[in-house]
């Protein structure tokens, strides 16, 4: 098979604060102002590089907010995040876990740093993805997965590493996540001098942020923080790890069809944008307290 | 900003390019960053800002400290005290930016030398100074002798998308009513039309 080749080794954008708990860089659509189809079915990622929060009493984090049209999934990698929705949802995505929230027909929900977290404050670093719906799923039935560290399929390295399979499959070992349309999503956590080669198919959008430590990829450097974006060219993808590394990798088919966003809102028409203003307006996505 | 002011003023009116170059010659854009005072009350307003992205709201303080937001300002607005542009009296209003913006700042001598170049300039300021006129009397009667309801309902129609961009507490300025009453309403809202699927 032939190496996948890397579009560009994106350095992380000047980074803005979502509510006052989350400072990201928006790689995509944003960050670079790529087509909002370009990492298609992913429509957005916001990465909070790791950075020291101090204690504080009331926890910082994003106010009752909607969505609809899409999922978002939330991987914590650093400190610990308290979520509420409208269905009556809570929970607490802590290090090493996943959160796969299917907005999809429309939820209400509301985001902070984990109250015991916050008073005690420390590294956070996490990552938000937007996960686009085909049409026919988009007004589906809201649901969570809520998947903690040691749930995640695992593949083992030989130099002390491993893989951990959030969605797809890597080498045979399943991930726990269901998804609308085919989606490869690792956590890939290799030792330094260790050496990995895996394919992903040629023409789904693909890419790899270094979450820690700093790695080769097909031939070219790319250190922490930075995000490898993928050519559909080629399937294989071989790296090196210069040290002890992290990387999200992520990968999916595309999803062919009109993208009409707004705010927390992703439809495939500007009618169907009217209409989830209207409906989140009048209460027909439900309540949650602030 | 210009780009968005032309845009807006040709799709309103009949101005050729050329003339739109001599009108808009002396006027003013600005990129304000967010909690910028544009205007503060007892000032003279020599300005009417127009709203090429983001948003301005105009409001009060009372003797208490408490703020009454009479108007906020989206893309394509038109925002101003008019007490004081128009008649050169102290502001009844602050002015300021509630997003990062990109304002046109118009002077009285725009709208003279407009109205002597523009075909239908004339019509169309009255005609914004009519709807402008609607909307206020419509939110006197509605302020005097609607429910909190019927006064959110009325806002989500005018300004369907503020609600995602502003806080609760800014509506609930704008409404009249405490933020509680506002919380009310939309969790009354949900009871009546939410249906799980």
């Amino acid at each position: 098979m032939k190496a996948k080749t890397i579009e560009k080794i994106l350095p992380p954008p000047a980074p803005h604060m979502v509510g006052d708990g989350f400072r990201v860089h928006n790689f995509f659509p944003s960050g670079f102002n790529m087509a909002n189809n370009r990492m298609s079915p992913f429509f957005m990622m916001d990465y909070n590089s790791k950075i020291d929060f101090s204690p504080r009493e009331k926890p910082r984090g994003v106010g009752v907010h909607p969505h609809r049209g899409f999922e978002t999934v939330t991987i914590a990698y650093q400190g610990k995040i308290a979520h509420y929705d409208s269905t009556g949802n809570s929970g607490t995505i802590s290090k090493g876990d996943v959160q796969w929230m299917t907005a999809a027909s429309g939820i209400l929900h509301k985001e902070y740093h984990e109250e015991e977290f916050s008073k005690s404050g420390g590294p956070f670093q996490m990552i938000q993805l937007w996960v686009n719906l085909p049409a026919k799923d988009k007004m589906s039935k809201p649901k969570y997965q809520a998947i903690a560290n040691n749930e995640l399929g695992k593949y083992s390295l030989d130099n002390g590493g491993v893989v951990e399979i959030i969605a797809g499959e890597f080498k045979g070992v399943k991930g726990r996540a269901s998804t609308f349309t085919p989606i490869e999503m690792y956590n890939v956590r290799i030792k330094k001098g260790g050496e990995l080669t895996f394919n992903l198919p040629e023409n789904f959008n693909s890419g790899i942020l270094v979450v820690e430590g700093e790695v080769n990829v097909n031939g070219q450097k790319a250190p922490t923080d930075n995000f490898i974006l993928f050519k559909n060219e080629g399937e294989t993808i071989s790296i090196k790890a210069d040290k002890d590394s992290i990387l999200f990798v992520l990968s999916g088919e595309p999803i062919n069809e009109p993208i009409v966003a707004y705010g927390p809102f992703l439809m495939n028409t500007h009618e169907e944008l009217q209409q989830a203003m209207d409906d989140f307006n009048k209460g027909k996505f439900g309540y949650l307290e602030d | 900003m210009l780009t968005q002011f032309k845009k807006y003023i040709q799709q309103k009116t009949r101005i050729t390019d050329e003339h739109f170059d001599i009108i808009s010659r002396d006027l003013v854009s600005r990129k304000v960053k967010k909690d910028t005072i544009l205007l503060r009350e007892g000032d003279v307003c020599s300005e009417v800002f127009f709203v090429a992205s983001g948003l301005l709201k105009a409001y009060t303080i009372d003797n208490l400290g408490k703020e009454h937001i009479i108007q906020f300002g989206p893309e394509d607005s038109w925002v101003s005290d008019r007490n004081s542009f128009y008649f050169s009296l102290p502001a009844m209003f602050y002015i300021d930016a509630i997003e990062d913006s990109e304002i046109v700042c118009i002077k009285k001598e725009f709208y003279e030398k407009a109205e002597k170049l523009i075909p239908g300039f004339n019509s169309f300021t009255v005609m914004i100074l009519h709807n402008s006129i609607r909307f206020m009397q419509k939110r006197i009667s509605l302020l005097l002798g609607a429910t909190a309801e019927q006064r959110y309902l009325d806002f989500i129609e005018l300004y369907p998308n503020l609600t995602l961009r502003v806080p609760q507490w800014m509506i609930a300025s704008y409404l009249g009513i405490r933020p509680e009453s506002l919380s009310r309403v939309r969790k009354e809202l949900a009871r009546k039309n939410f249906k799980p699927n």
